[in-house]
């Protein structure tokens, strides 16, 4: 029993619990044993009572088993959605946007009321009031107030989606518009109460090294930093030692999308047209599902991911193949589009949790081979695509494209939106959803100033030519479109 | 055509993997590649039977790897 303090603890200590038991292979007798493995039986840890801290736990139990929590219609789903709200866990946070705080001093400049269009704000003898029938929420009183007294604050997973598509239900519970979700996993990352979680591919996986398949590991550049300071080598040493037959770099996929990407940025510049990048599966689905006027924009090379699984399927057409990476997006790019081809993907937090469950330390390995170009390893940062992308043309002996990197869904969405109008001037769009490329990803399990450090130290010792590397890796001979 | 595969665990445990790789042999084998459309689904709540949860629409199907074949014959090819 452990200590729980925040919400990253109990995510770990469910998913270690789950990872343990499916080694074991005594899940399914174990599962409903789990909320009383981590949490006290008498006193609650983190919620008000130890059965609502159970009720929460069963409903991560369910989500790391690969199941959508209890009271979900299985039947009429038709999407591969991937994020889903704990409606057991959600506190229903207070929804009146703008308040007026005790720091208002009642003052008689009454800037509030002055810059407020709609009549919303009134005197009273306590200070100012906001009706909330009349407020249409355009954050001028917060802008005028000289006190700062009046706050907003919005609920943060509101806040935090790029595209409105969380919402509330008749109970103030958040509510996720399946239609409208980019599986981007913001909304994850910023619930303070850890209400919405992730289905988990885990269990597949394991099930299938205990039974002897095939499994093969890609593991996504991101990976550099966020165990340690464990290198890229010494991590596919350790993944191997989790009953993986072999693990590649998806950083080897990324050398090949930079090089088929260029080609494909050189014919459209000829062309006089504009192209995106399509590696980050959020900014995919934001274009498909939001931007579709530029749908033809998008680059037609698959992601690095998909690349690397084509390369690994050439040498072994056995292989099962997993894909490891900070991305809850990526889950959803391989269940609703690769699913023949990749078998399962993997978020950083549940590889901790298969280590932790099998007591291996990928610290403590020494490894040096290097796969993929620095380049290549780049593509987890923002601006690395592009960057990666202008090297191919350098490689070339072309003119470098001019790029428009966005780090960020916000950056993505002016970038999307000029191109649409037709007013964007760069030839090539770079979208990462997540402010600071996948190095930031929602299932991270390093902060980025601390795997900064690690990933420029180690991306030192990698090779540099990108086509070359490539050609040595027998690139030529795969198949780099979508379908 | 969209085609639903369940990818939760206890399909898993029957085998998606074979089920999904036989279907898409045929897709390919009959030219279908842009009329049909593999996709996977989280559990249909039909754990419970036989073979692997498969949806076409709103019918859910159990599909064991060596019907495969013969669901794809009957459900996917004449549809």
């Amino acid at each position: 029993m452990q200590n729980i303090t925040d919400i990253n603890q109990i995510k770990m200590a469910v998913l270690q619990k789950i990872a343990e038991h499916a080694y074991d292979g005594v899940l399914e007798d174990k599962k409903d044993e789990i909320p009383f493995e981590i949490t006290d039986p008498i006193k609650p840890s983190f919620r008000c009572c130890v059965y609502r801290e159970r009720e929460i736990l069963r409903q991560r139990v369910r989500l790391g088993m690969g199941r959508l929590p209890a009271g979900l219609h299985y039947k009429n789903r038709n999407n591969s959605q991937i994020v889903y709200v704990m409606k057991a866990a959600c506190e229903g946070c207070p929804i009146d946007r703008f308040t007026v705080t005790n720091n208002c001093h009642n003052c008689l400049a009454q800037k509030c009321i002055k810059a407020c269009k709609f009549g919303a704000i009134t005197k009273t003898p306590h200070g100012a009031y906001i009706d909330k029938s009349k407020c249409r929420k355009c954050g001028q009183c917060v802008k005028a107030c000289p006190y700062n007294a009046i706050v907003d604050i919005e609920r943060p997973c509101i806040k935090s989606c790029p595209v409105e598509a969380v919402d509330m239900d008749d109970n103030d519970l958040a509510k996720i518009d399946e239609s409208k979700c980019l599986n981007c996993g913001q909304c994850v990352q910023n619930c303070p109460f850890g209400a919405i979680g992730v289905v988990s591919m885990m269990t597949n996986v394991i099930s299938s090294i205990t039974r002897g398949r095939s499994v093969y590991a890609m593991i996504a550049p991101a990976i550099e930093g966020q165990f340690g300071n464990a290198t890229v080598p010494a991590l596919i040493a350790a993944i191997k030692d989790l009953g993986f037959k072999d693990c590649y770099e998806v950083a080897l996929g990324a050398d090949a999308v930079a090089w088929r990407e260029a080609e494909e940025l050189a014919e459209k510049i000829l062309e006089g047209k504009k192209m995106t990048t399509s590696c980050c599966p959020a900014f995919y689905n934001m274009i498909q599902k939001h931007y579709p006027e530029v749908r033809d924009c998008v680059s037609t090379t698959v992601s690095p991911m998909v690349a690397t699984a084509r390369l690994i399927r050439s040498r072994d057409p056995e292989a099962e193949i997993v894909f490891i990476g900070p991305c809850i997006a990526k889950k959803n790019e391989v269940v609703s589009r690769y699913l023949s081809e990749i078998n399962a993907a993997m978020t950083f937090d549940e590889l901790g949790a298969m280590f932790a469950a099998k007591d291996i330390d990928p610290e403590s390995y020494e490894a040096q081979a290097q796969e993929a170009t620095r380049y290549g390893k780049g593509f987890a940062r923002s601006g690395g695509v592009s960057a990666a992308v202008a090297k191919v043309f350098e490689e070339k002996g072309l003119d470098a494209p001019k790029v428009k990197a966005c780090n960020g869904w916000a950056e993505c969405k002016v970038a999307l939106q000029m191109l649409k109008l037709g007013r964007l001037t760069e030839d090539i769009v770079e979208g990462m959803n997540c402010e600071g490329g996948c190095v930031n990803g929602p299932c991270k399990q390093t902060d980025l100033i601390l795997s900064k450090k690690v990933f420029d130290k180690n991306v030192n010792v990698d090779k540099t030519e990108i086509v070359q590397n490539c050609m040595d890796n027998g690139f030529e001979d795969i198949e780099m479109h979508k379908h | 055509m969209d085609v639903y595969v369940c990818v939760g665990s206890s399909c898993h445990i029957k085998n998606t993997k074979g089920v999904i790789d036989k279907i898409n042999a045929r897709i390919k084998a009959e030219g279908l590649e842009d009329k049909v459309e593999l996709k996977g689904a989280f559990c249909m709540g039909e754990c419970s039977q036989q073979g692997v949860s498969v949806r076409i629409n709103d019918v859910i199907y159990s599909v064991m790897e060596e019907e495969a074949d013969k669901f794809f014959d009957e459900h996917i090819l004449k549809a």
